[in-house]
């Protein structure tokens, strides 16, 4: 993308990022009088969670917790594209999958990459379209991360990756309270 | 969320898994019931369209099809990779199946997705002869979806084929009821100004061409699963599911552009292959395309399936309803699009068919400076999709329509329309390599006459294009006609560019619209001869043909032996 | 007469190929895959005419072809059958072959065969016809008979499309002779001029379009004396109503 598109874009650009973050709720607050749960620490891990990122799906595709219950999940991402794991309701995945649609039309997502250069850029006022959302994890092919994840209480809550479609075509599971 | 995979089996469909691999079609004539017509036509196992074939990857199927017509008869299985030998067109693949004779087709299944089938003789196509193809991959699909129903279109006429071919011929526009009047030109001049809008008139009068030429034959009505709108096909669902919809284009000649008012539509398949989903709120689905979209429906609400024809001259409609009976608003059809000069850019460089200069079938060579706007630009302006609230944003150029052209699809809603240039491969098949050759197809043609043909050569007087087994080869269309043609390689796929290199995808037609320059590739892997055609029924019927010819490979000698037997013994 | 040179060309080019099937036989599916020959009949005009003499006459324009892309074989045949004397005024049959010379126009050649009431007469035809730019159908010819006159007829004809459904067209006809054939009532120069406007309604596709009109025909020079000195009227108008057809 040329520079004078890119200026032309941002301020379009961080308005949506912005009210996309507000309206996605503060991740780890409540939502919709649901608790999501919160970051966990490495010391109350209880159990880990191996999940593999396929194009496009999870495996597996059903995750059992108990209310109160810290996991560490360890995600590995064997597809060839660029894949998310993402903790949250369905409404708080259809609010950032709007940003990751930004993402990709701005280039900072290339199906099986991530250019981290465009993503960690300033856009001004501070905002960059940086993916760090305690929540989530995004992964190129090959990657593996952790997310250490605390369920305070049951809720409606399912994983998912949020890169346009893949959520749509089915790249989601079920977390069922215990 | 339900973890298995609902199949809902439609009615018609003749066979179970339990089958094993044995199938049974016989090929009758059947009563066609549009709701606004009645029609005698072909179709299989009593019925048209025919059943729902459910395969399953890695099968070995034998098929039997019996014909019970007077008239020789054929099933070619489109998209299907298999022996040459099997792939059902009279006097390329076989002979053709004579009335009273049952033929067993016999090949394996090496691919999975939605796929359709349909004669390749007459114009017992578009007069009912065809069918879908189901086909389930051996490991798991790479989506979820709760139910999914086969959405089959096609546009139906009152005229039988052989009728409609002849009256083209009598006079191109026969069919054509959207052109320009005497009120049209009164209210443009109000508009645009008297001289102006006679100037334009002389125009497209000099060249003896007209702007209302999209859809060579209307009056159709269009079908979903064999339902005109007014029997409104309708498949059911439950609260919340996820609906995959397999859409199938099994028109003659009718293109449609297709929405679900109030649903996005994921589309995760094209030509049977898997693409990187799309969410998207309409879509063009060419002559003989399939595309698998998934929905979501999270109310209790029906919702209409509307599928436009793309010269706005007819529809098909269908419903998804919580229950039989439930209906949704069903849009009006919206104003017929015109062609530009930019549609006609193809056209004016190279002028029509040179009758004194038959028989120069100059594939290669020849430069022809890249006309127009075209396919080969700049892909890093695609995808800049509906940006937000779209505050003043120009709507993204479609690459593969003439820049300014008349046919570039927009959203109903304002929202994202599916272009060529949104598929990437899910899972190439192939590695990216350079093509060994460039093979140049014009898409030519003389409107007036009716007469169609590539690189200005009728498929009666041309000589077969000849590829050696093992290369790839980059075929290159140029449309200089005013029609879109959706151009079919038989055996096997045409990787169409995109400009995304491996992740281009794959596809069995590949649409070329007026004026443009597309490429595809194809990975030479398939011996024996092949059929190549514009899938417009009476384009391919009037010489938008042609025949291809593998040489090499392992089944070489095989392949010979058995042409030397053929006799196009079908008339 | 660049055009018939061209056109005599392009019709022994097409009878030579046609005599000659050897190109590409060698692959049957070009016999399965696509369609080849054609047919087709219409009458451009079914009519009755009233004239504003009280004539009356019943007229047929139409044509029958037969072939292909590059060689058809034609039929024409036209008739004024005349109430009043019970008899064709005119009956013409001609028998050509046409072919296409250009994107947009066919030679013919061919024969014409007169049969009316009064003496016969047997043409040589050759003729041009096509589209012109600006969409105006246009037909000529060159007519030499048995007794060794020359005439060129040219025929021309516009739609407008009032709707797609309404139709209006405007014909032009016009007779030329270069020499004079007293015993038929053609005199040297120009003989005869019609012009017609027709309003039609496609009423079954383009099958049946039922149409009411006026013409108007006139008769010039040595042709009109002929016609006076034989009793016959030189100028007409006439109310028409008719239908134009095809199958």
């Amino acid at each position: 993308m040329n520079q004078i598109l890119k200026n032309a874009l941002l301020p379009a650009m961080v308005l949506a990022i912005s009210s996309g973050a507000y309206a996605a709720g503060e991740h780890g607050g409540h939502h919709g009088g649901e608790a999501v749960g919160e970051p966990g620490k490495a010391e109350n891990v209880s159990r880990t969670i191996d999940v593999t990122m396929m194009d496009n799906y999870y495996e597996p595709e059903s995750i059992a917790v108990e209310p109160g219950e810290t996991i560490r999940f360890r995600v590995k991402n064997e597809g060839a594209l660029v894949h998310e794991f993402n903790i949250g309701t369905a409404d708080m995945h259809e609010a950032h999958q709007k940003e990751m649609q930004m993402m990709v039309e701005h280039g900072v997502l290339k199906g099986d990459r991530i250019d981290h250069e465009m993503m960690e850029m300033d856009m001004g006022d501070g905002h960059s379209m940086k993916h760090d959302d305690p929540n989530s994890v995004l992964m190129e092919p090959g990657e593996s991360k952790e997310i250490i994840w605390t369920f305070t209480e049951a809720a409606d809550l399912e994983f998912a990756c949020n890169v346009p479609g893949h959520y749509q075509a089915g790249m989601y599971g079920d977390i069922e309270f215990e | 969320m339900k973890k298995s995979i609902l199949m809902v089996l439609l009615a018609g469909l003749a066979f179970s898994a339990a089958n094993a691999g044995e199938y049974d079609i016989s090929v009758d004539r059947v009563q066609i019931d549009t709701g606004d017509f009645n029609k005698e036509g072909i179709g299989y196992n009593g019925a048209s369209p025919g059943p729902i074939l459910r395969f399953k990857e890695g099968e070995q199927v034998t098929i039997n099809v019996t014909n019970n017509l007077d008239e020789m008869t054929s099933i070619h299985w489109h998209g299907l990779i298999l022996p040459f030998e099997q792939d059902g067109v009279p006097g390329i693949s076989f002979p053709g199946i004579k009335p009273g004779e049952t033929f067993t087709y016999q090949f394996p299944i090496v691919q999975a997705g939605t796929y359709w089938f349909h004669s390749h003789s007459g114009f017992q196509e578009p007069n009912g002869a065809y069918g879908a193809i189901v086909i389930e991959p051996e490991g798991r699909e790479p989506f979820r979806y709760d139910r999914e129903y086969v959405v089959q279109l096609t546009d139906k006429h009152p005229h039988s084929g052989d009728r409609i071919m002849r009256n083209l011929k009598m006079s191109a526009d026969y069919y054509n009821r959207q052109q320009q009047t005497v009120g049209d030109f009164f209210a443009e001049s109000g508009e645009k100004g008297f001289m102006a809008t006679l100037k334009d008139r002389m125009m497209w009068g000099d060249m003896r061409m007209m702007k209302a030429d999209i859809e060579d034959v209307q009056g159709f009505t269009g079908l979903i699963n064999g339902k005109g709108p007014e029997q409104n096909w309708t498949g059911t669902f439950e609260e919340g599911d996820r609906i995959r919809l397999r859409f199938i284009n099994s028109s003659a000649m009718t293109y449609f552009d297709i929405r679900i008012p109030g649903l996005e539509m994921t589309v995760v398949q094209a030509d049977g292959n898997n693409v990187q989903p799309v969410n998207v709120d309409e879509f063009r689905i060419g002559v003989a395309e399939t595309y698998d979209v998934i929905v979501h429906i999270k109310d209790k609400e029906a919702y209409t399936i509307f599928a436009e024809s793309m010269g706005r001259s007819g529809f098909a409609r269908g419903t998804l309803a919580p229950e039989k009976g439930m209906t949704a608003e069903v849009p009006e059809l919206r104003e017929a699009p015109l062609l530009t000069m930019a549609d006609m850019a193809g056209h004016m460089e190279h002028g029509g068919m040179d009758h004194g200069n038959m028989n120069h079938d100059d594939m290669a060579g020849m430069d022809h400076s890249d006309m127009g706007g075209n396919a080969e630009m700049d892909h890093s302006a695609m995808g800049h999709g509906s940006m937000g609230q779209g505050e003043g944003e120009t709507l993204p150029e479609d690459p593969f329509y003439a820049k300014g052209s008349g046919l570039m699809p927009t959203a109903s809603n304002g929202g994202k329309f599916l272009s060529y240039a949104d598929l990437k491969a899910q899972n190439p098949l192939y590695e990216d390599r350079e093509p060994t050759r460039e093979i140049e197809l014009r898409l030519t043609g003389n409107m007036e006459r009716y007469e169609w043909s590539i690189n200005g050569t009728k498929y009666e007087d041309a000589d077969p294009i000849v590829l050696q087994y093992g290369e790839r080869v980059r075929f290159k269309f140029v449309n200089e006609t005013m029609m879109t043609h959706p151009m079919h390689l038989h055996g096997m796929w045409s990787i169409l560019d995109v400009g995304e290199g491996k992740w281009n995808p794959l596809k069995h037609v590949i649409s070329v619209a007026p004026a443009t320059t597309v490429y595809m590739e194809t990975e030479v892997d398939a011996p024996g001869e092949w059929a190549f055609h514009c899938h417009l029924s009476y384009h391919a019927a009037s010489g938008m043909f042609r025949k291809i010819v593998v040489e090499g490979g392992p089944d070489s000698a095989v392949a010979e032996g058995k042409q030397s037997e053929h006799q196009g013994d079908e008339s | 007469m660049n055009h018939l040179a061209v056109s005599m060309c392009g019709l022994s080019l097409a009878v030579a190929a046609l005599a000659n099937p050897a190109v590409a036989q060698e692959d049957p599916a070009k016999k399965t895959q696509t369609a080849k020959t054609f047919w087709g009949v219409s009458a451009e005009k079914f009519e009755y005419r009233y004239s504003d003499s009280d004539e009356e006459l019943a007229v047929v324009e139409g044509d029958a072809y037969y072939g292909t892309d590059e060689l058809k074989f034609r039929w024409l045949f036209e008739g004024e059958w005349e109430e009043a004397h019970n008899a064709w005024e005119t009956l013409e049959n001609q028998f050509v072959a046409q072919t296409p010379v250009d994107d947009f126009w066919d030679a013919k050649a061919g024969v014409r065969i007169d049969t009316p009431e009064g003496p016969d007469r047997v043409y040589g035809v050759l003729g041009l016809t096509g589209l012109a730019p600006y969409w105006f159908e246009v037909d000529t010819n060159l007519y030499v008979s048995d007794e060794g006159d020359a005439s060129v007829d040219f025929e021309a004809e516009y739609e407008l499309l009032v709707t797609n459904f309404w139709i209006m067209s405007a014909s032009f006809e016009s007779l030329v002779a270069f020499s004079e054939d007293r015993e038929i009532g053609v005199g040297k120069g120009l003989n005869s001029t019609e012009v017609g406007l027709r309003l039609s309604y496609d009423l079954i596709d383009r099958s049946f379009a039922p149409y009411l009109g006026v013409v108007h025909e006139r008769k010039y020079g040595d042709t009109a004396d002929l016609a006076r000195d034989s009793g016959g009227s030189t100028e007409d108008w006439f109310a028409v109503v008719g239908a134009r057809l095809s199958f």
